[in-house]
């Protein structure tokens, strides 16, 4: 008899069904229920709902459980190899669609495969050091006086170098690297510049660069010893073996004869380090000059050296850090405080740092990088889920098909994914061939790292290839999970009645999203693209205030200088020479202060150090005083010609007023004011500078650049002529010479280097959205043919079928505008071009450049369509009905 | 004496089933078992045991005897086919043709 109301667990009991095989389900659970009411009885309720409980568990027997699709049963291999024929045949058949999808996704791909090429080499930077873990390099910080100045630095004070190594336990090797190291080589032979570092005789030790002839140990050990690196050996010594060779050195203060000691490999491309020559950081220490120098007892002189250390095992960069800090103590006690750290190696190349002595591609750089890829990556799945959409809706009598002849749902959904894998691992095929095409072009982008050479081979390796399969697949999910998951999800009957007036009231609005988003991205790069471009010419076109076309800049020797100069000015087609020191506008500076007699009023300037004739032959004009002239005698002048900012700085009043004053040049040097020129751009528009300037008289051994006005006709014999007379003069250095114009737009080259991509990307975005705008309106014309085709017979012209055809189109674009544009343009001004200091105001057509430019593509494409439905016959259209 | 491939339990669950005769399901097999071996078969083992057994051919099943008790759902009734008989009968062979060899064994239904 049953007890009422006492019952098993309800929950065990849903258990049960859930996973008990159907045909035993109900012997089963009546013999639980039996068992549970003679239980209750004799053991009372809660023994008996427990032991129920029990028996259930105890019926999770494999024998008894219900078959659930196990992934075996899913789908056979017959099946797949006919959804994958299934998948071609769709493809060739649809060749339009296909082509869409598969050009805008091979597209995307392409950069994809070029972001995840450059993150694994960028990974692996300096990764074949041995002790890579425990390779650090001391860094300074220093609050920066002068802008454009960097604050944190990769070079570090000798002085500290030598205090780690005789002081902090935890570190096992210490090396140091002198800067100063650049000279002429001389051979028997020949003679060529080279540049490189000083080393202490532990380099070896801390770095892992084969040394291929020449003990490790012993090769910068003692003074005037030299390791060349294959390369520069070659140029040398040719062929023959370069060990214990002399070299003579020349246009160096503290070296004057070397001995090759080593020879190594070429510091491979992913090294953070570049050198031509190591040479022993005894030969300095030796130097008579160096001795007077004495720069490394003073742990001021930061700029010069980087100091590297190998960490003992299990010792903590943190401890060491407090110990720095401790021992600039003094030193910051009484002068600019520096801050001391230690950087692991795997930062050497990715943190922002100045004087670094090689490349650097900074995090936020990869990481901008990786935005705009993902974007239009994720643009083009987009495209590919609205387009495969839309066109499987073109086949629901296929879908129904299938499904009342069998397929179950789960069929269904990998027919479709299969199809989108067949596309997405096509279009990588494509894909890696675009990237190929683009590489070039890539590596040959302004230097993004102002490096002077090469960073990335990006070169395709058999690691990469699995990567690749990783990313079609992820994109093949992405893009065809959710029309896939529609399809399948479709009732059969529904799907086969009339396709048009079935409204799939979700995916519409989805489809809406999907097409607005990606518009909304779209007419973002397009802005950014045609923002970027006018900043760009509108810098390049700055008037700086003085002259630079049909200036040439030419490096010299300064002691090679004045008959330089004399040799140059005898060619035809020569206008005028000048010299100076630097080349304004070109983010070169001589940073300077200037006192006057009251001492509170420091102003820090820039300086020029220039000749009798550089004034003149750039234009500047002069608004009081005189330009300098020829110096008599071998004495420095006292004279000096300020920029109209540099008296309101220092309140010396109006320029006539100011001329004869005198003002002290960094505390040592008085100068008298001799002549103002009018204020103009003394350094680049993108970084601000001290707008206050000076020209000074300059000393022969001051000035490295002759400028020279070529006139424009027989441009490029003069050029020639000009450098058969340099290399008579100087037949060492190569003749280096850039025309101005060009020298201003190389120091822009990084802003070109950004314009370039966003420009890459922003075309390739319009090409994926007008691509997804003409699939769209395909699809749009040919659903809709019938209810065109009775508007023609009812007299309705051209215009009205477009407005009709269009009006989702359009609204769609608006819609993305009203969001892009106001975002856009704050991210351009605060983001983009908050860098630059001088900056163009936006007109309106620049502002709704990328919306103005959607429209366009949205009313061709719909044309092209219109143009196909319109030329249709609409009685043939209508016949079928 | 052919090798039935019957395990000791599934042996014992085909001889309490034609024990019982006409009312061999589920809980009465059980308690069956219960009482002669004194230890208790889980519930989950006997039918696994019962779906094996009928699977294999040895077991015939007919439904019925649904009771309040079970929330009515019916019983599974079971009952020896010929093969499972022949295969009880071969079992029983292969012991006896063991344990009458054994000295100073004394078994009930010995043939001596």
């Amino acid at each position: 008899m049953k007890i009422i109301g006492s019952d098993p667990p309800r929950w065990a009991d849903k258990l049960l069904s859930w996973f008990c095989k159907d045909e035993v389900l109900e012997n089963v659970q009546g013999d639980l229920h039996e068992l549970f009411q003679l239980r209750v009885q004799r053991v009372g309720l809660k023994k008996a709902r427990l032991l129920y409980v029990r028996d259930v568990v105890s019926l999770l027997k494999p024998r008894l459980i219900r078959n659930v699709q196990r992934p075996g049963a899913f789908v056979q291999y017959g099946m797949f190899k006919n959804y994958f024929r299934n998948s071609v045949r769709v493809l060739r058949r649809n060749a339009l669609f296909s082509g869409i999808n598969i050009t805008g996704l091979s597209i995307s791909m392409s950069v994809a495969i070029l972001m995840v090429v450059l993150l694994t080499e960028l990974h692996s930077f300096d990764s074949f050091h041995e002790k890579k873990d425990r390779i650090y390099r001391v860094i300074t910080f220093k609050r920066a006086l002068l802008q454009g100045e960097a604050e944190l630095n990769a070079t570090a004070s000798h002085y500290i170098g030598d205090r780690i190594a005789a002081e902090v336990e935890g570190v096992e090797q210490v090396l140091i690297l002198d800067r100063k190291m650049n000279a002429d080589f001389r051979s028997i032979d020949t003679a060529i510049p080279v540049a490189g570092y000083y080393a202490s005789p532990t380099f070896f030790d801390v770095f892992s660069f084969k040394l291929t002839r020449g003990n490790p140990a012993r090769a910068l050990e003692n003074a005037g010893s030299v390791v060349l690196t294959a390369s520069t050996a070659k140029k040398l010594f040719g062929d023959d073996d370069p060990i214990n060779k002399t070299i003579v050195v020349e246009a160096n203060d503290d070296f004057r004869l070397g001995v090759v000691t080593g020879l190594m490999e070429d510091p491979p491309l992913n090294s953070h380090i570049h050198f031509e020559v190591l040479v022993s950081m005894a030969t300095v220490e030796q130097s008579p000059v160096e001795r007077r120098r004495k720069s490394g007892t003073n742990p001021g002189n930061y700029a010069q050296s980087y100091v590297y250390v190998v960490l003992k095992k299990g010792a903590k960069p943190e401890d060491i850090d407090g110990t720095l800090s401790e021992m600039m103590s003094i030193h910051n006690a009484s002068s600019a405080p520096l801050t001391l750290s230690l950087q692991p190696l795997k930062e050497f190349v990715r943190e922002e740092v100045g004087n670094a002595p090689g490349p650097i591609f900074s995090r936020r750089k990869v990481a901008m990088m990786m935005a705009l890829s993902v974007i239009v990556v994720l643009s083009a799945c987009f495209n590919y889920s609205h387009l495969s959409l839309v066109s499987a809706l073109r086949r629901c009598k296929e879908v129904s098909v299938r499904k009342i002849t069998g397929a179950a749902r789960s069929h269904i959904f990998i027919q479709f994914i299969t199809e989108s894998f067949v596309v997405s691992f096509v279009a990588l095929i494509i894909g890696v061939g675009l990237f190929l095409l683009i590489k070039s072009e890539f590596l040959r982008l302004p230097d993004l790292t102002h490096s002077g050479r090469p960073i990335f081979h990006l070169a395709l390796t058999p690691v990469h290839a699995g990567i690749f399969l990783l990313l079609a697949s992820v994109v093949a999910i992405i893009a065809g999970f959710f029309p896939s998951l529609i399809l399948s999800k479709l009732k059969a009957n529904t799907l086969i009645t009339d396709v048009g007036k079935h409204k799939f009231i979700a995916v519409l609005s989805t489809r809406h999203v999907l097409t607005a988003v990606q518009m909304t991205l779209s007419i973002s790069l397009i802005m950014c693209a045609v923002i970027l471009f006018k900043q760009y010419k509108f810098v390049l076109n700055y008037d700086l205030g003085f002259e630079t076309h049909k200036v040439l800049n030419v490096r010299v020797d300064p002691k090679d200088a004045e008959v330089l100069e004399n040799e140059f000015a005898a060619i035809a087609g020569v206008e005028a020479t000048s010299r100076s020191a630097v080349a304004l506008g070109t983010r070169h500076l001589i940073p300077a202060d200037a006192t006057t007699d009251s001492p509170q009023d420091t102003l820090m300037f820039s300086a020029n150090y220039v000749d009798d004739k550089y004034l003149a032959m750039h234009g500047f004009k002069l608004i009081a005083g005189s330009g300098f002239s020829k110096p008599l005698s071998d004495s420095t002048s006292d004279g000096i010609i300020v920029n109209a900012n540099f008296l309101k700085s220092l309140s010396l009043g109006s320029p006539e007023e100011s001329l004869g004053k005198q003002i002290w040049y960094f505390g040592e040097r008085k100068l008298k004011i001799q002549g103002v020129v009018q204020d103009f751009v003394s350094h680049s528009l993108d970084a601000e500078a001290p707008p206050a300037f000076g020209f000074l008289l300059g000393d022969s051994h001051d000035m490295g650049v002759l400028g020279v006005k070529i006139s424009e006709d027989n441009r490029l014999a003069t050029l020639q002529a000009l450098e058969r007379a340099y290399q008579k003069v100087d037949p060492v250095h190569p003749f280096e010479a850039a025309f101005y114009d060009d020298q201003i737009a190389t120091t822009y080259a990084e802003s070109m280097a950004t314009y370039k991509i966003i420009s890459y990307l922003a075309f390739l975005a319009i090409s994926i959205s007008a691509l997804g705008m003409l699939g769209m309106a395909a699809f749009t014309v040919e659903t809709r043919m019938r209810e065109i085709s009775i508007r023609k017979v009812l007299g309705a012209g051209g215009n009205s079928l477009f407005y009709l055809l269009s009006k989702d189109v359009f609204i769609l674009i608006l819609a993305a505008g009203v969001i892009a544009v106001p975002s856009t343009l704050y991210l351009v001004d605060h983001v983009m071009l908050s860098e630059f200091i001088y900056r163009i105001d936006h007109s309106i057509i620049d502002m709704f450049s990328g919306l103005i430019a959607m429209l366009l593509i949205g009313g061709l494409t719909t044309a092209c369509q219109m143009r196909v439905a319109v030329l249709r016959n609409p009685a043939e259209v209508l016949r079928k009905e | 004496m052919k090798d039935t491939n019957l395990g000791a339990f599934e042996e014992l669950v085909l001889l309490a089933v034609g024990s019982l005769g006409e009312n061999a399901y589920g809980v009465s097999i059980k308690e069956a078992l219960e009482a002669k071996t004194g230890r208790l078969p889980s519930i989950g083992a006997l039918h696994s045991a019962l779906y094996r057994l009928e699977d294999k051919g040895y077991l015939k099943s007919a439904e019925g005897g649904a009771t309040a008790e079970r929330g009515g759902r019916r019983k599974k009734f079971y009952q020896l086919s010929a093969s499972g008989k022949r295969a009880l009968q071969a079992a029983h062979e292969l012991r006896m043709a063991f344990s009458s060899r054994i000295p100073g064994f004394k078994l009930s239904n010995q043939r001596s």
